[in-house]
């Protein structure tokens, strides 16, 4: 059934693969976002906040991210914590290069988000959106660990509607 | 200190004393070719270089060599001055080793050359790094700022 204008309504078999297609992904969207494998990446004060954030009292574990050993080949989360120099960068590319799609940012701290205390140095990347795509930003020098749950709550929620960088980049296996 | 006794005999008219106190001494030395003659001498009694530190007195710079020694903790200050028609300097790794990275910083930041050294390559910043950052006349503009070396896909 065709109209002037070009627009053709879906027929039976295209409407149960769009369904499938959708239930699946939704699926694979769950798994996804409630087992994100972090990968530390601490270069300075930000990274004992990191640490807090795995311990007992602000337990990471109950969102699903578990601080397995850190390998770049097994995680898909990277948090960036601590200034980045510009030597510093490939470095954080070599490792972020690494890890298997899909793969997820996490900005911590001023230093990141915006260069912070060094923002008009001449060794400082302002703000590591810059050189990676970065899902979810934290404030703070250093930030709370409690803010590093609203991070990842934040990017659970992207995940699951499908906003995340790496689905918008393209670089993730859909159903 | 006998070291600083030998060095003024030694090195007659070349050499100045600032201050000559039991714990500490600085020196000056006027032609920077003897940095090589000074620092042997000075071997004899102090066994580490702990710093190297330049200071920029535009058009002279002015490098602080520091050394110390294990048994007294005595510290002798070695100043030179090098001007910015002939900036280069011999290098004093194989006299005192700690001075191999001691000079991959100064010329990193400052951009002095050391003849002599066996690997003189930048330590703190990337290979491709345009400028030295630590002179006076550098300027932190916004391509300075921007640069990252990298180049990327995303």
């Amino acid at each position: 059934m065709e109209e002037s204008n070009g627009f053709s309504y879906p027929g039976l078999y295209e409407i149960v693969f769009m369904k499938a297609e959708k239930f699946i992904n939704t699926v694979l969207n769950w798994g996804r976002s409630n087992s994100l494998w972090p990968l530390t990446f601490g270069t300075s004060c930000c990274a004992i906040e990191m640490m807090t954030f795995g311990a007992t009292k602000v337990d990471s574990d109950r969102l699903g991210v578990l601080f397995t050993g850190d390998s770049p080949r097994q995680s898909d989360l990277i948090l960036v914590s601590g200034t980045i120099t510009k030597k510093m960068a490939r470095r954080l590319l070599n490792v972020y290069e690494q890890m298997p799609d899909p793969k997820y940012v996490i900005a911590v701290g001023a230093c990141n988000v915006s260069g912070g205390l060094y923002h008009d140095s001449y060794n400082t990347i302002e703000g590591i959106d810059r050189i990676m795509p970065v899902d979810a930003f934290i404030p703070g020098c250093p930030p709370r660990p409690e803010e590093f749950l609203d991070a990842v709550r934040v990017l659970q929620k992207l995940i699951k509607e499908n906003k995340s960088k790496a689905q918008k980049n393209g670089n993730i296996r859909q159903a | 200190m006998v070291t600083l006794d030998k060095l003024k005999s030694g090195f007659k008219g070349e050499l100045e004393v600032l201050t000559e106190e039991p714990k500490l001494s600085i020196i000056r030395i006027k032609n920077k070719k003897l940095i090589k003659k000074v620092a042997w001498q000075i071997k004899e009694e102090f066994d580490i270089l702990y710093a190297l530190s330049v200071v920029d007195y535009t058009p002279v710079f002015e490098l602080n060599y520091i050394f110390s020694n294990y048994r007294n903790a005595d510290s002798l200050v070695l100043k030179v001055n090098i001007d910015e028609k002939d900036f280069s300097i011999d290098s004093i790794t194989d006299t005192f080793n700690s001075a191999n990275w001691e000079e991959r910083e100064a010329y990193d930041l400052f951009g002095i050359k050391f003849n002599g050294h066996p690997d003189l390559r930048r330590i703190l910043l990337p290979e491709d790094w345009p400028g030295h950052p630590l002179r006076k006349d550098f300027k932190v503009d916004d391509e300075i700022r921007n640069w990252t070396g990298l180049d990327l896909k995303f």
